[in-house]
This record gives C-alpha cells, structure tokens and sequence, in this order.
C-alpha cells in the first residue's frame, strides 16, 4: 500500500517535471508563421496582454505569446531570435544612458506612459524645478530645508539599474544627469510595486513612479510649476513622459506586423488602452 | 505515465493468454507481473536519482564556466577586493556583496544562535510535557512560512519600528535584514538543538545531580557540551539558510552597494544583488558573468557547509 502511494508520488512527480520542461521549449520554438513571441517590459505587458486577447478573437489561427522580464530583456530576445516582438519603455534603436542602441531594430510607438516624482506624505514640498531635481537625485542637496520644506534629511528612492521607469525619468525629469549610486539615506528597489510601498511608508523620501500607480497615499509633485495630469501630458506641458515601443527585427511581415497595426489602430488605442491608463500615441500630435 | 501503465496492460493481457494454453499458469503470471513491476518500479527510482545527480553537476558546470568568464574582462584581484560596483563604468569589484553576505550571516548568527538554544533548553529540560507538545508543532509550522511575507512585514512593521526606536532617517541596513534572518532561522535552528538536547542520556543529568551540581550547572556544564555537535549541526543548517535567503533580505537591506560601515547603512549583499539585478543586464555581457560568478560563490559557500554538516553529523554519531 505504501509503495503504491509512492509510486503514484513518482509517476506524477515524474510528468509535472517533463510538462514543466515541455511548455517553455514550446514556446521558446517559434519563427512558424502565425505565431507572436512577445518579451520585454513589465510596465507594457497589461497592454500587450490585452492586445493579444481581443487579436485572438478576430485572428483564431494566430497564437500569441506573451512574458515580460525587464524592459532590457525586450529588444535583447528580438536579437537572439528569442521573440517576435521586444516590448520596451524606451526607443532601444537610439542610444540612451546606460544602453547602446540595438542594431537593426526597429521601434514602434504603442502608447504614451506619464511618470511622476513622488514623495511620502509628511514632506511639506508641493513643487520642484528641474534643477531642484538634479540635486536631489544626484546627491548635491541632502535636506529638504534647501528646497523649501522642513529640517529633514532627504530619502532618496530609485529604481534599480536598466529599469525603463529609471531611463526615461533620467532623460525627460533630470535631462540625463547621472544618479548618486550611494549614500546614507539612498536605496534602491527592484520594482513599480516596492517604489509605491517605499514612498509610502518612509518617511521624508522621494522616488518616482508611472503616473498611474500613484496613490493617495503618496503626493505627486509638480515639476516647474506643473502638475502630472493626462491633460498636461496631451497639451505638452508636463514633458516627463515616454513612449512605449515595440522592437522588432527589421520591419515587421505578417501576423507581427498585423498585431502591431492593431495595437496602434483608433479602436485599440481609444478603447482598451485608455482603459488600462496609458494615453493614445494619436493625442501627442 | 500513460505509456508505462499501457505497456504493463499488455503484458497482463498478454500473461492471461499463456495462462489460459497453459493452464498452470496463474502463479507463474502472478510472479511475472511482480517481476515485471519491480524491475520497472527499481528502473524509474535510479533514473529520478541519475536525473537529480545531472541537473546538479549541470547546475554547477552552467554557474562555473559562465562565472570564469567575467575573468576576461576584470581582475580576480579587482572581483575580490574592489569595493566599486559601478557597471555602467565596468567596475566590477565584488567585496562589498561578499563581504555584506559574511557580516550579515555573522550578525544573524550572532543573535540567533544564543536565543534558540535558550528556547531549545527550555523546550528540552524545563516545558511541562504538555506545553513541549504544543510549542514543537508551532515551531514547525513558522520553518514553514513563506521568506516573502517574512520580508514584507519587516519592510511594512519592522523597518517603520526601528526608524522610532533608534531615530535613523531609513531603518534599512544589515541590522533590519539580521533580525528578519534571525526570525526565520529561530526555528529551525531551536528545533534541532531541542532534538540533540532531548537525545543526551539521561543517566548524565542523574549523574551530575548525584554529584550535587544544580540545575542551571547540569545545563550548562553537562547536557550542552554533550548535545554540542548537534546543535552546531543546527546551527550551520540555520546560516545555509540565512545565506541563501533573498526575498526577505531585498525587502529590508536599501541595495546600495557600498561597504556597511554601520548596522544602517543600506547595503547590499550576494543574493539580493543577484535578484535586483539579472532581469535588467545584457546577455554576454560581462556584468552578467559577474552575476553568474556570484551565484557560483553562493552554491560553493552552501556546498562547504552541507559538507561540514555531513563531518559533523559523523563525528557526532561516534561520539
């Protein structure tokens, strides 16, 4: 009786393992026609998730898909020929700090994604200029005193290295000024998520984080005198948004190219990309 | 699965058919069908155990040779002894995530080790019966939670409590992450020692008694250093652990990566630099062999250990 218990044990031990190995080799083998990769960044993977979904429903024969590791690992597989499609919170054919361009790739714009700088609820700033921002993320200014706001030692919060968050911020919020790399009161955090929960719950820090994970709990700070509303992003004065991108190799043939046309049709872009809080690239002209 | 038992059905099938031109064949097929399901059953138990052998020395292989490759590019010397993790400008010195990993499993050994063989005593020599029953059960189950909810209540309590406490501006540092290690190793740590403790025979406590030592005497001075090697077998279990933790560890340790110079000062250590930062390095790059490298110092550092446990653990059964 007991063996056969362990047999059973065995046998299904056994099967879960060959399914658990079967599955990524399945998918990880793609370049059949008909058939999307799509890796890359976290930030997008709700809008290419969607995407796939509604795709799926008007092109049956179409399988699709879709993981999301770092924005770095997008344009990354496009190159190996891991994936179709590399999604990525930056232009990767154009050099950005930290990261050579990606050789013979090309970019297409999917959605316009606003971040904000944050900072915990106790901090009495409401306003910051670029210049401020500089300082303060690149360590010069320590103390919220030498920006307006109360005796308090500054916290500063940043995403780790090769985040797509941290990129465009670094471009668009600090105009590419490198960011301090130590200090006593500076740490870094793996994700969107632990940014939220750090701003939150430390006192007198400051971070930064896409538009819409902003919670009531933390306070967006105007830049220059402008709030990080949808509607300032649209009328161009709040400049510290970017582009999400899809990276392929070479122009796109075939379903690739049709899932990107659908991503960037009206009837997406306007229905469920606003859904899920990103901006239509159509509303920046 | 399916194949094997549809394979076994016919050979059933095929047995009742020689059976039946036999005629005598009942316990013959009987004995054939056993035969049969031993040798197959004795088969899949040495395949699982060569399948688990190849996926560790591939796993070893894969970390080694990826690891030696960051040495193209950076100095052993430089890997070892720099302090200056500065990838984007190819620094790649990696002492202060080991030297963050030693100072960390240090400390929480440092706090954990003297408290759970506290609990382990009591556990042992002086819980009324009833108690002991109910507190090994519950000790049991904290080995069994999750090290991510561990890591998120440091963050969310832990941290916020030590900022009021000791009135630093952060809280995060080798001393949050010590003591969310140190809640995570009690357990286990207490629970093995308690077993040693329990097994020292106790015709050495009737003897040191008959000598007219005291309890706290008879403690200290005879039932621990007998029950010694199973409790540093305990402990050195307890710091695999601690070593090897990352998800509690990235929660609380601020990843800066700077030389603690103080117990709050954020830091970094081996496993959490690892986590932080594999998802967003390049391929073949030599920021990502040094990641490798670092997870193959990690698998050698648990290696040394799980050998030591198994000296130990030998010495202890001779003695």
């Amino acid at each position: 009786m007991k063996m056969k218990w362990f047999k059973t044990l065995a046998f299904t031990t056994l099967a879960l393992a060959v399914m658990a190995t079967a599955i990524p080799v399945a998918s990880a083998a793609s370049k059949l026609s008909g058939k999307i990769v799509i890796n890359g960044s976290s930030a997008l993977l709700p809008l290419t998730l969607q995407a796939a979904k509604e795709f799926k429903k008007a092109n049956p024969k179409v399988k699709i898909s879709a993981s999301a590791a770092g924005s770095i690992t997008g344009p990354q597989s496009v190159r190996k020929g891991i994936a179709d499609i590399g999604a990525v919170d930056w232009d990767a054919s154009t050099d950005v700090p930290g990261f050579k361009k990606f050789e013979g790739q090309v970019a297409h714009k999917v959605a316009v994604i606003p971040f904000a700088a944050v900072v915990n609820k106790n901090v009495g700033v409401d306003n910051l200029t670029t210049k401020q921002l500089q300082d303060i993320f690149s360590g010069k200014v320590k103390n919220w005193k030498d920006v307006g706001g109360s005796d308090a030692a500054i916290v500063v919060v940043n995403r780790a290295f090769g985040s797509g968050t941290r990129v465009n911020f670094q471009i668009k919020a600090l105009n590419g000024t490198d960011f301090m790399s130590k200090g006593d009161n500076y740490k870094e955090v793996k994700s969107s998520g632990d940014m939220k929960t750090a701003v939150e719950t430390t006192p007198n820090a400051i971070g930064y984080i896409d538009l819409v994970y902003v919670t009531s709990k933390m306070k967006a700070l105007k830049i220059n005198d402008v709030a990080p509303t949808e509607a300032n992003v649209i009328n161009g004065k709040y400049k510290v948004w970017g582009y999400g991108y899809y990276m392929t190799k070479g122009q796109p043939t075939g379903a690739v190219k049709a899932f990107i046309q659908y991503v960037q049709s009206k009837e997406f872009q306007n229905g469920s990309l606003k859904k899920l809080k990103f901006i239509p690239i159509s509303a920046m002209k | 699965m399916l194949e094997v038992s549809a394979t076994a059905n016919r050979q059933a099938a095929s047995e009742l058919g020689t059976s039946l031109k036999t005629s005598s064949g009942s316990t013959f097929g009987r004995r054939a069908r056993l035969a049969f399901y031993n040798k197959s059953f004795k088969l899949i138990c040495i395949a699982c155990a060569v399948f688990v052998c190849i996926i560790l020395f591939s796993i070893l292989f894969l970390m080694g040779r990826t690891g030696i490759l960051t040495f193209q590019h950076v100095s052993p010397a430089e890997f070892f002894f720099s302090t200056e993790w500065v990838p984007e400008n190819e620094q790649y010195g990696g002492l202060v995530f080991i030297f963050g990993t030693f100072a960390l499993t240090a400390l929480t050994m440092l706090i954990a080790m003297p408290l759970s063989i506290l609990i382990a005593v009591f556990l042992a020599e002086m819980t009324p019966g009833w108690l002991r029953t109910m507190l090994r059960p519950v000790l049991d189950l904290l080995v069994g939670i999750p090290s991510v909810v561990y890591g998120f209540l440091g963050m969310t309590l832990l941290i916020p409590l030590l900022r009021d406490v000791t009135g630093t501006t952060m809280g995060d540092g080798l001393l949050a992450a010590a003591i969310v290690l140190t809640i995570m190793v009690l357990p286990t740590i207490s629970r093995i020692s308690d077993d040693a403790i329990t097994a020292v025979p106790k015709k050495y406590r009737d003897a040191s008694y008959a000598l007219g030592a005291t309890r706290f005497h008879t403690i200290f001075r005879v039932v621990l250093p007998a029950a010694k090697s199973g409790m540093m077998y305990a402990g050195i279990l307890g710091m695999a652990r601690a070593i090897g933790e990352t998800m509690a560890v990235v929660m609380v340790i601020g990843n800066t990566p700077q030389l603690a110079d103080s117990l709050f000062k954020p830091t970094s250590v081996l496993t959490s630099n690892i986590v932080m930062q594999i998802a967003n390095v390049p391929f073949d790059s030599t920021w990502n062999y040094a990641l490798y490298l670092m997870g193959f110092l990690l698998l050698i550092i648990s290696l040394v250990m799980i050998v030591l446990i198994r000296f130990i653990q030998r010495k202890g059964v001779r003695g």
